[in-house]
C-alpha cells in the first residue's frame, strides 16, 4: 500500500514537473533566394506575469526565421530595420565580399532598408545572423535578434542524414537571461543569465522521434560557455562545425560550445521507450577557472547567476514514435575536406589578448605589442588576397574568450603550439574557438575570392562575447587584391533616368569602368531609407517601395571610392 | 574597530546619497509647456486647464509593443480622472526624422483607429521628454500643481502586466494619482518603466 502511494505521489510530482516545461519554438523555416527579413521589437511571455520587450525577426517573438540557402545560389536580403535604433545584421561564417559581411560599419538607420547579396560559397553547414553594431552588440543579442542560416549543398544532399526540418532535424540556440522586478531582461554590465532560453523557450521541451536526430546547436550566449551532454551519459556524434561536415562523425559523450560556435550532432534515440524522457544537460560545475559559466555559484555580482558551476538542463527531451522514414544508421565518411596545414601558411601573425588594467579586453596586434582598443578608423590587419596565413591568437588574460574570425573558415592546427592539444569535436572547418585562459590557438586560413581595399568596409576579428567586443576586444583587416588604375583619368559623373520615377530607376555612368560600390537614397530631408551595397545597377534600381517625394541618390564608385549624388523625383 | 568605523563611515554615505536622491526626485519641477495634439489637431498647453489638480502625462509612440497595449487603460483613465481634476495628456516624443512611422499624420490615424479621448501630443523638438527626463515608451508621470508648481510625484510603469489587464497586481500609476487625491502621499513614487527607449536626436546612445 505505503509503495502505492509513493508511486502514486511521484507520478504526480512528475507530472507537475513536465507540467512547468513549454514546448520549444521551432523557428519558421524560409526558403528560396530573396529573404524578407524584417528586423523589430517585440512582445513575449517568458515568466508569469508581466511580458518582455524582446527583438525579433518577421513572426518569431525572440529570435528570427531559419533561412535555407543552397551552396551556388545567388542570394538576396531585404533587410530592414523597424527597431527603435539603429543596427547591423552580419551573416556570421558567410564567406562573401566585406561590403555585404554586415559588420560594425554598416549601420542600418531605423527604417531603412538594406539590400545586401551573395553567391552562396559556404558548404552545407549551420550558420548564424546576428546584429554586430560596435557597443551595441549586447544589448541588441540581449533582446533575442538574431536567426539561423542551414546552407545545403549536393554533397551533403546525397548523405543519409536526418534533414527534415522539424521533424529530424532541429536548430537549437542557447542562451540565457536575466529579469529585472518587471520582467524585462537585465542588460548591464551581467554576463550570465539566470533562466535558459532554448530557441527563446524558457523551461523547453521537445518531442522527439524514436530514431536518430540531429541537432543544430548554437551557442547564441552573451557569455557563458557550454558543457553539452545527456542525463544518461550517453553518447553522441558530432558530425559538422562551425564550417560544415568533418570528414566522419566524432564520438563524444561531452562537447564544450563557445558563444558563437556551432556543433551538428547526431543522437540515437531508437533504443529508448516512446513516453520517456531524457535531459540535454550543460555540466558547468568544476570547469577549470576560467571557463565563462563556471564561476562559483553566486548572484550578487555581474559574474554572479544561479546556472553558474552547475548542470542544468537547457532542452528536456521526450522520446515520441518512430517517423515513417526514419535515419535507423549513420553514414562512416561524411566528406573529404583537404584542410590547411601549418606548412601552407605563407604569412605568420600573432596576435595576444592582453591582460591587466582596467579595461583588459584588447587585442594588441602583435603579443608583445601594446593593445589598443578597436577603432573603426584604424585597420589592424591588411592581407594579401589568396595568402594562406597562420595566425596564432594568445590569451594573456586570467579569463577564457571566444575568438572569431569574419571572412573565412580555417583549420586550427595547434593549441598552445602543440597539433594534438586540438580536440576532436574542433576537427573540421571552424570560424570561432574556445581561447582558454592563458593559452594559445594556432590556426591556418586561406583569405580567397574577396579583396576590397575599402577602408569602410573591413572584415572584423574579434571575441564573440558580446560585452568583451562591445568595449573594444576587436579588430579590423582588410584583404586587398592588385590595383593598377589611374583614378584621375576616371570620371565619377552620372546621370538618373527616367526622373521621375516611379518603379525601377537607371542609372547612366559616364565612364562605365568606374562601376558602382554603393547607392545609399535618402528622404530629402535626409532620412536614409535605402542602402545598396554594389547593386546591380544594369538592370535598374528597384524603387518602387519608396513613397512618393523628392530623394537625394548618392553613389560611391568602384573604383575611386569617391562620392557623388544626384537628385531624383519618385512619382 | 577601524573596521566598525568605516562601516559607520559608508553607511552614512549611503543613507545621505539616497535621502538626496529621493529628495531631488521628488522636488522635480516640470516646465509648462505647448503642444500640438494629434487628437484635435490644436495646441495644447498645461496652463490650459485652469482648474486642474494635477496631470497624468504618458509618453507613448505609435509604434511600440509595449506601449499599444495602454490605449484602452488609458483611455478610461482619462475618462475617470479628468472629472476629478486630473487629466490625461499622452506625448510622442520620438524623432519623426528618423521614424516615419511617428509622424504626425499617423499619430492622427491612431488616434482615430483607437478613439483615443486625451490630447495625444507630439513633441517634436524632444524638449518635453527631457525635461521630464523620460526614457521608454511608454512611461508614465504624475504632476501636481503645487503652489502654482507642476511638481513629478510618480514617475515609472503604468502597471505591473501590460499584456494582460486582468492580472495587474499593482496599479502603480492610478494608486499614485488616488493617494495625492486624498491629500496623501505618494507611495511608490517610483517604478521601473519598460518598454522601447525613447532615443534622443544627437545623443549618442552607446553601452556602458
Amino acid at each position: 500500500m505505503k509503495k502505492v502511494i509513493f508511486l502514486f505521489i511521484l507520478s504526480f510530482y512528475s507530472f507537475l514537473i513536465k507540467a512547468q516545461y513549454n514546448t520549444m519554438t521551432v523557428p519558421q523555416a524560409l526558403y528560396g533566394t530573396t529573404f524578407n527579413l524584417n528586423i523589430h521589437e517585440s512582445v513575449k511571455q517568458l515568466v508569469s506575469g508581466n511580458q518582455t520587450i524582446t527583438g525579433s525577426i518577421n513572426n518569431e517573438t525572440f529570435w528570427g526565421p531559419t533561412l535555407f540557402i543552397n551552396k551556388g545560389d545567388l542570394v538576396r536580403m531585404n533587410v530592414t530595420n523597424n527597431l527603435n535604433e539603429s543596427t547591423t545584421l552580419h551573416w556570421h561564417g558567410m564567406h562573401l565580399p566585406a561590403v555585404m559581411d554586415g559588420g560594425p560599419h554598416q549601420i542600418i538607420p531605423v527604417g531603412t532598408l538594406w539590400q545586401p547579396y551573395w553567391t552562396v560559397m559556404n558548404q552545407a553547414g549551420t550558420y548564424w545572423y546576428h546584429p554586430h553594431l560596435h557597443q551595441m552588440s549586447k544589448s541588441q543579442i540581449t533582446k533575442g535578434i538574431g536567426g539561423f542560416i542551414i546552407v545545403k549543398d549536393p554533397q551533403e544532399t546525397a548523405l543519409n542524414l536526418p534533414r527534415n526540418y522539424g521533424v529530424d532535424d532541429f536548430v537549437v540556440a542557447l542562451t540565457s537571461r536575466k529579469y529585472t522586478a518587471a520582467n524585462q531582461f537585465v542588460n548591464g554590465t551581467d554576463v550570465y543569465g539566470d533562466y535558459m532560453l532554448t530557441n527563446g523557450t524558457p523551461n523547453a521541451q521537445i518531442t522527439l522521434p524514436k530514431q536518430i536526430v540531429r541537432l543544430r546547436i548554437l551557442n547564441a550566449e552573451i557569455e557563458r560557455g557550454y558543457d553539452l551532454g545527456f542525463s544518461d551519459g550517453r553518447s553522441f556524434q558530432i558530425i559538422a562545425n562551425d564550417g560544415g561536415l568533418l570528414n566522419a562523425p566524432v564520438t563524444v559523450s561531452r562537447v564544450k560550445l563557445m558563444v558563437g560556435e556551432r556543433i551538428e550532432i547526431l543522437v540515437n534515440l531508437s533504443t529508448d521507450l516512446t513516453g520517456n524522457s531524457i535531459d540535454s544537460n550543460s555540466y558547468n560545475s568544476g570547469q577549470s577557472t576560467g571557463f565563462p559559466g563556471g564561476e562559483p555559484l553566486g548572484t550578487s555580482n555581474a559574474f554572479g547567476s544561479l546556472l553558474n558551476n552547475i548542470t542544468f538542463p537547457v532542452l528536456h527531451i521526450n522520446i515520441g514514435t518512430t517517423t515513417s522514414a526514419p535515419i535507423t544508421s549513420a553514414p562512416t565518411t561524411l566528406a573529404n575536406n583537404v584542410y590547411w596545414t601549418a606548412s601552407n601558411a605563407t604569412v605568420t601573425r600573432t596576435i595576444g589578448v592582453t591582460g591587466g588594467g582596467p579595461n583588459p579586453f584588447y587585442f594588441a596586434a602583435s603579443n608583445n605589442a601594446t593593445a589598443i582598443p578597436f577603432d573603426l578608423n584604424i585597420i589592424n590587419q591588411n592581407v594579401v588576397l589568396n595568402t594562406t596565413e597562420q595566425w596564432t591568437i594568445t590569451n594573456n588574460q586570467g579569463f577564457g574568450n571566444a575568438f572569431h574570425l569574419h571572412d573565412v573558415e580555417f583549420k586550427i592546427v595547434a593549441r598552445n603550439g602543440v597539433a594534438s592539444q586540438v580536440g576532436t569535436h574542433e576537427s573540421g572547418w571552424k570560424d570561432t574557438f574556445y581561447l582558454p585562459r592563458l593559452e594559445s590557438v594556432t590556426f591556418v586560413a586561406k583569405f580567397d575570392d574577396f579583396a576590397d581595399n575599402d577602408v569602410n568596409h573591413p572584415y572584423m576579428y574579434h571575441c564573440h562575447f558580446a560585452g568583451h567586443e562591445d568595449s573594444g576586444m576587436m579588430g579590423q583587416f582588410l584583404v586587398t587584391g592588385t590595383m593598377g588604375t589611374d583614378y584621375n583619368l576616371l570620371s565619377t559623373e552620372f546621370s538618373l533616368f527616367p526622373n521621375p520615377a516611379s518603379e525601377k530607376l537607371f542609372v547612366n555612368l559616364k565612364d562605365t569602368s568606374i562601376g558602382i560600390y554603393y547607392v545609399t537614397i535618402a528622404t530629402i530631408t535626409g532620412r536614409i531609407v535605402m542602402m545598396l551595397p554594389q547593386p546591380e545597377w544594369q538592370s535598374g534600381i528597384d524603387i518602387s517601395s519608396l513613397e512618393a517625394g523628392v530623394y537625394t541618390f548618392q553613389m560611391i564608385d568602384k573604383q575611386t571610392k569617391s562620392v557623388t549624388t544626384k537628385k531624383f523625383i519618385k512619382k | 574597530m577601524k573596521k566598525q568605523f568605516f562601516f559607520l563611515f559608508y553607511a552614512i554615505i549611503v543613507l545621505f546619497a539616497l535621502s538626496s536622491f529621493t529628495f531631488n526626485e521628488k522636488s522635480k519641477t516640470i516646465s509648462n509647456f505647448k503642444l500640438k495634439s494629434a487628437s484635435s489637431n490644436k495646441w495644447v498647453s498645461l496652463s490650459d486647464y485652469k482648474g486642474a489638480k494635477g496631470f497624468i502625462v504618458i509618453f507613448t509612440c505609435n509604434k511600440c509593443p509595449m506601449a499599444k497595449f495602454y490605449s484602452q487603460r488609458l483611455n478610461q483613465m482619462n475618462e475617470k480622472y479628468k472629472k476629478m481634476g486630473v487629466p490625461l495628456v499622452a506625448l510622442n516624443s520620438m524623432d519623426t526624422l528618423a521614424y516615419a512611422e511617428e509622424s504626425f499624420r499617423r499619430m492622427q490615424q491612431k488616434v482615430k483607429k483607437e478613439q483615443l479621448n486625451f490630447p495625444y501630443l507630439q513633441d517634436k523638438k524632444q524638449n518635453v521628454a527631457k525635461d521630464f527626463n523620460a526614457m521608454n515608451t511608454p512611461q508614465a508621470f504624475v504632476i501636481w500643481k503645487i503652489k502654482g508648481k507642476y511638481i513629478i510625484q510618480y514617475e515609472g510603469a503604468i502597471d505591473n502586466n501590460a499584456g494582460d489587464y486582468g492580472k495587474v497586481k499593482n496599479h502603480f500609476l492610478t494608486d499614485a494619482v488616488d493617494e495625492l487625491l486624498q491629500g496623501n502621499e505618494v507611495k511608490v513614487p517610483k517604478s521601473e518603466s519598460f518598454g522601447c527607449k525613447i532615443l534622443y536626436r544627437g545623443i549618442i546612445d552607446k553601452m556602458k
